[in-house]
């Protein structure tokens, strides 16, 4: 039995230990605004946050995980520069098919509160391993560039 | 009258039988745990054969040795063989035919097994399934074809003694001297060997390079070999393969784990790792790097190197090398990083290590169909400078004979 505390709230999940965060958030709790992409951290669309750190939960055992704090995009708009960041995304129209974003929004959340006002090069290793098919990557750095300098 | 002794003496026979077959039902149950302490099965073995069914094939630079089958099949294997001709084997490096065996098996550690030990590892051979199997014939070149010169070599090598505890040391220090010298065999890979193939006395533990990856030193020096990790850390990297920021087992000790150390008892683990932290320290070999304060890359460090770093390892390992995502995915620390010659790091990238036995966040993806030798070069010398100190660089000629060492 784990006690994860996921969004602010705490559950009492019936899971083995071994599970990846990401089937319990997705197929446990229906949390599927957090996407599954490649299952071996390559991609970065299963992107959520773990004590304000950017994860993949797909290769996160859910043994790893308790008694920490997991936010994932439901809840992003919450957090202060997480809502920063959705405001902007829809300043630029960074989105296009849509599918990676949700990791890209956890990811630049956790960048900007690390380093409020970060350079092309650190946006570009900050956001690194969030790939996105569609190619939305200049208006990505956009939108976290025109966050930076705010 | 009749009809009562009668019923007395069938209880009698069945009370034996059941006592015979449950002592033979614990012999074999030690023998498997001895067998699993010895790790016989992984020279036994072939990828994807039968087990213990041999076949297994050691490249010398003079030819090749092939391991024999050890199932009870009466013509292929040892079914045929006595209790003395297995303990003669152990023992003294000889086999039922006469035949002296090559040190590639480990009959100089296994010597130290008292002679009950080995029999309950032939008990439980025995009680295996026979796998009619004939492994193909040594290839070896003149002289090294003649097995009688190693009647010279064991003179010279083979102490055909049994372990003797030592008298002033606990009892767990001894348990795990023999487990580590005895069955376990550590030093057959961790430590040098010399000009005829022997374990070099004078440096024992000190590390060797087998099958193109770096066996560690593994003497007590806190900076050459595990001397800084604390006793559970030995004993989590002995039974789960990783050690947060020491030691993560990958290559042949990835299957060292997988096959032996993770189905020993953690009061053997704890033992051999008591042992191991009291042995002589030898400094030698590769060092493990200081853990500096990292973070993204310099403008000095942004390359090709740092662009592979960043789309395919940043995300496990991170740029801090914490691997917050899970600490077993620490970069920072560990020896791999800190090998100019970054041997087991192109090893790693190269054959991951993706068991399914292994929890996700243990499992690496292997490189080496998505990366190019240039793009491997780069992003291992990123690696070694950006994470260790020994201000190492790869070139793609070393990737590609790395391939062709690797078999990929």
């Amino acid at each position: 039995m784990n006690l994860l505390t996921i969004n602010g709230e705490q559950h009492q999940l019936d899971v083995p230990d071994d599970t990846p965060l990401l089937w319990v958030l997705r197929d446990v709790l229906g949390l599927t605004g957090t996407k599954f992409g490649c299952g071996i951290a390559q991609c970065g669309a299963c992107t959520v946050h773990l004590d304000g750190e950017a994860v993949r939960s797909c290769v996160l055992p859910v043994g790893s995980v308790a008694g920490k704090s997991v936010t994932t995009i439901e809840a992003i708009a919450e957090n202060a520069v997480g809502a920063k960041v959705q405001q902007a995304w829809l300043e630029h129209e960074v989105v296009q098919c849509g599918y990676c974003q949700s990791g890209q929004i956890m990811s630049a959340t956790a960048l900007l509160q690390h380093n409020p006002s970060p350079s092309d090069a650190d946006i570009d290793a900050g956001m690194a391993g969030n790939i996105c098919r569609c190619g939305t990557y200049t208006r990505i750095r956009a939108a976290i560039k025109d966050i930076g300098q705010a | 009258m009749r009809f009562t002794q009668l019923v007395v003496m069938g209880l009698g026979f069945a009370g034996f039988s059941s006592t015979a077959l449950a002592a033979d039902a614990d012999l074999i149950e030690r023998g498997k745990y001895l067998t699993d302490a010895a790790d016989c099965v992984a020279c036994h073995t072939t990828s994807g054969g039968k087990p213990f069914a041999g076949g297994v094939e050691f490249k010398l630079p003079f030819g090749s040795l092939y391991s024999p089958n050890i199932t009870p099949d009466e013509e292929t294997g040892i079914g045929s063989w006595s209790d003395e001709d297995f303990v003669r084997a152990l023992h003294s490096g000889v086999g039922k035919d006469g035949k002296h065996y090559y040190p590639a098996f480990p009959y100089t550690s296994y010597t130290l097994m008292p002679e009950d030990e080995v029999l309950a590892i032939k008990a439980y051979l025995s009680s295996l399934e026979p796998v009619k199997n004939t492994p193909p014939e040594n290839t070896l070149s003149f002289p090294f074809n003649q097995r009688w010169g190693m009647i010279f070599w064991n003179m010279l090598f083979l102490d055909d003694e049994r372990f003797e505890p030592e008298a002033d040391q606990s009892e767990q220090w001894n348990r795990g001297a023999y487990l580590v010298q005895g069955p376990g065999h550590c030093a057959e890979c961790h430590t040098p060997r010399n000009l005829f193939q022997a374990l070099d006395s004078s440096q024992p533990l000190a590390g060797n390079l087998v099958q193109d990856w770096q066996a560690y030193n593994i003497s007590s020096d806190e900076v050459h070999g595990i001397g800084a990790w604390s006793e559970a850390e030995l004993v989590s990297y002995f039974s789960k393969g990783h050690a947060a920021g020491k030691g993560v087992a990958a290559g042949p000790m990835g299957e060292v784990v997988s096959n032996s150390l993770r189905h020993l008892e953690q009061s053997d683990l704890s033992a051999m790792a008591t042992y191991l932290l009291s042995t002589e320290p030898q400094s030698a070999g590769v060092a493990r790097p200081e853990v500096k304060q990292l973070s993204m890359p310099t403008a000095e460090e942004a390359g090709l190197g740092s662009k592979v770093f960043a789309d395919s390892c940043a995300s496990c390992h991170r740029w801090d090398g914490k691997g917050t995502q899970s600490p077993i995915a620490s970069l920072a620390g560990l020896k791999t990083v800190n090998d100019p010659a970054a041997t087991n790091l192109l090893g790693i990238l190269l054959t991951g290590h993706s068991n399914p036995e292994q929890q996700v966040d243990q499992r690496m993806p292997r490189f080496a169909e998505n990366y190019s030798d240039p793009e491997l070069a780069a992003v291992s010398s990123f690696v070694l400078q950006h994470f260790g100190q020994s201000g190492g660089s790869v070139s793609a000629e070393q990737v590609a004979a790395k391939r062709g060492n690797t078999g990929h």
